[in-house]
């Protein structure tokens, strides 16, 4: 049951090579809307999987699994209405690797064994990559091969901060399965030594696939030169499977009693990640690289909130879920502004409030919503990690955060305000279908009925994969 | 006395060396395929008395290191149609005296981790790391992106044998996934660098350097 959800994707990706156009697009909706019903009962009945030492329902796992199935549903819907408008080309394969894709990061969701986890990730990269290369301009596979290497070299230090891991249960005595689940339940000693540099070849492997700070290079090329939904996908999907990584090993080193040295890096690397992305906005010609940018400064956002635990964990996590929802509304908006205007410049885009109304409301809505404006979730959580790092005492730190973020809003605003209201004497020819708008409103409202209501079950389990980490109010 | 396992390490050692000062693509190739093998059979002799699976293991291990792996290169090698690497950024004198250098260095770390307490091989760890950052070198200092696939292979070669130390948590199956990993992940670059053969003519990386802020 636990292993369909990863199992039928992967079988339907391979079955739609046979299957004709019409047919494939149909097979993709069908296998999303399953999905979607698997992870909800999944989310309710909490069944026992078949491969128990491999794969476990962990809460944030769970949370991160119904992001996935969600998003992809709606980023579905635009995606078969995108090829409707655009000429893309590739359309066979892309079905298959946007199924296989989903089924590698449900494998990620949901694995317990450290080595499973890696195995899932590394799979979402093979996944995602000829994605990205489907338009075959020299930049997209530059592009790609700059995803690929960057992000195989770098997990490949995960792997080995993973053994380092297994390496510490030797050497401490330690004998239980590999599975983030029971090391975490620990009693016995790890041994920090070696947990503590598992740690972090585990933050550089997972981090650079997650887009934190200095290995963030591969993240604003791949963005950009893939075609919208990808990006939505890539953005809004694909970085929490990354980010699980990190929180699961953060919480063996909780479990350790090595708390102290796991936040310092987490923060150091948060805010790193923040000061880059604000630097690379502020002077940025190109509006999905913007996006991209605004990507790696949320991901700091996270870890920094993730690093300062209690409170700033439970915001941690809130920001994640409105980061996915309110990153993937952007993306697919910016792929109406690039099929009205046919170019990715923000020079050579502008008064889309009178060209593109529709698409403006989702795209002006979503700005709003990454900048932390209160109708939108994000307020809430950038509130609690603000909260929770002077409840902690990390004054310094929280003062360099609040900074950067009010350059950050001021740098986007500026970006934001030229696409939207500038003249301009471009000739528009694109018809806004209400397909390709919809399912950006959606995710904005559901991010805004977020920020006021949390519903009981979702709550609760924010809170159960947090508690380890000092999460809570 | 020198154990078989010992002489076996000592040869993983020697096509580092190699892999770090030879230009010529083939060659290259030739020396990952010799390195491939030789690390699949460090798992043979490694343990006292090999059990059946261990053998069958290894010689599947054996037939995608030493074999698909190195094919998949050597076929992008061929369709490329480039014969050595021009102008590294590094050159082949230094690298090799860096490969020298990355050996005490790894003898020196191996020294101070001592992993005598979980029963491995006191070259194990030393050779390992050696390998792992001469792929880490040839990734970073190598302008032809082909080159630093095979990087990425000497990368892996040497988280295996980090790996191979930790006898008791082993699981084939998880094995076997992370090598299904490595080798999707270097058949796709193959793919991606004969695509760029085609539209750009070169897969010099110099050439790619459009995307930049």
């Amino acid at each position: 049951m636990v292993e369909a959800l990863f199992v039928v994707p992967f079988l339907s990706g391979i079955l739609s090579l046979y299957f004709n156009e019409n047919h494939r697009k149909i097979l993709l909706m069908v296998i999303s809307i399953i999905h979607l019903f698997l992870s909800l009962m999944l989310w309710f009945t909490h069944p026992q999987p078949w491969f128990e030492s491999y794969f476990k329902l962990s809460p944030e796992g769970l949370l991160v699994l119904l992001i996935t199935s969600f998003l992809f549903l709606l980023i579905t819907v635009y995606t078969v209405n995108y090829f409707k408008a655009s000429d893309m080309q590739g359309k066979r394969l892309f079905i298959c690797f946007m199924l296989l894709f989903l089924s590698t990061m449900s494998m990620a969701a949901l694995a317990d064994h450290l080595m499973v986890l890696w195995i899932a990730i590394e799979a979402t990269t093979l996944a995602s990559a000829p994605l990205i290369i489907v338009q075959r301009s020299k930049k997209s596979l530059e592009a790609t091969l700059k995803y690929i290497m960057i992000c195989s070299v770098g997990i490949a230090l995960a792997l080995l901060g993973s053994l380092f891991i297994i390496i510490s249960m030797e050497t401490g005595g330690v004998d239980v399965n590999i599975s983030f689940s029971e090391l975490t339940r620990l009693d016995a000693q790890l041994d920090p030594k070696w947990l503590k540099a598992g740690f972090i070849f585990i933050l550089v492997g997972y981090g650079t696939k997650m887009g934190l700070a200095p290995m963030h290079t591969w993240l604003p090329d791949a963005h950009s030169e893939s075609p919208s939904p990808v990006s939505a996908l890539l953005s809004g999907v694909l970085l929490n499977c990354a980010y699980l990584g990190i929180f699961k090993t953060n919480r063996i080193l909780y479990a350790a009693g090595l708390e102290t040295f796991s936040s310092t890096i987490l923060i150091v690397f948060g805010l790193i990640s923040i000061i880059v992305a604000s630097i690379f906005i502020l002077r940025q010609s190109d509006y999905k690289r913007l996006l991209a940018y605004s990507s790696i400064e949320n991901m700091g956002i996270i870890a920094f909130g993730t690093g300062i635990g209690g409170l700033a964990a439970f915001g941690a996590i809130l920001h994640l879920i409105h980061h996915s929802l309110i990153k993937s509304a952007l993306f697919l908006s910016s792929g109406n502004i690039f099929l009205a205007y046919h170019s990715k410049q923000i020079k050579q885009t502008g008064n889309m409030i009178q060209l593109l109304p529709k698409t403006f409301v989702s795209f002006f809505g979503g700005f709003a919503g990454i900048s932390g404006f209160p109708p939108f979730g994000m307020f809430i959580s950038e509130f609690c990690i603000i909260m929770g790092a002077f409840q902690k005492g990390y004054y310094i730190s929280v003062g360099i955060f609040m900074v950067v973020l009010a350059i950050l809003i001021v740098g986007l605003a500026r970006h934001v305000i030229h696409i939207g209201f500038s003249p301009t004497n471009q000739d528009i020819s694109f018809k806004e279908r209400y397909a390709l708008v919809i399912p950006q409103y959606i995710m904005l409202l559901i991010s805004a009925i977020l920020c006021f209501w949390i519903p009981d079950t979702l709550h609760r389990t924010i809170l159960a994969a947090i508690s380890t980490i000092g999460g809570g109010f | 006395m020198m154990h078989t396992a010992d002489m076996i390490l000592a040869l993983v050692l020697v096509s580092v060396l190699f892999c770090l000062c030879s230009s010529r693509m083939l060659i290259l190739v030739k020396w990952i395929v010799f390195q491939g093998i030789a690390i699949s059979l460090v798992q043979v002799f490694f343990h006292q008395q090999a059990g059946v699976e261990n053998i069958v293991f290894a010689m599947i291990m054996l037939s995608i290191r030493g074999i698909l792996i190195p094919l998949f290169i050597y076929i992008a090698v061929k369709k490329i149609a480039i014969k050595r690497e021009i102008e590294p950024i590094v050159g082949y004198h230094a690298s090799l005296f860096a490969g020298l250098l990355m050996m005490v260095f790894a003898a020196f770390i191996g020294k101070k981790f001592n992993l005598h307490s979980i029963g491995s091989n006191p070259f194990l760890i030393p050779t390992a790391i050696t390998t792992l950052m001469a792929g880490m070198f040839l990734v970073m200092t190598r302008r032809k992106a082909i080159t630093m696939v095979i990087g990425y292979i000497m990368m892996e070669n040497g988280i295996y044998l980090v790996g191979m130390s930790l006898t008791k948590h082993t699981h084939y199956i998880v094995e076997f996934g992370i090598l299904l990993d490595v080798l999707v992940g270097v058949m796709l670059m193959g793919i991606i660098l004969n695509n760029i053969n085609k539209t750009f003519d070169d897969i010099d990386t110099t050439l790619l350097r459009s995307l930049k802020d």
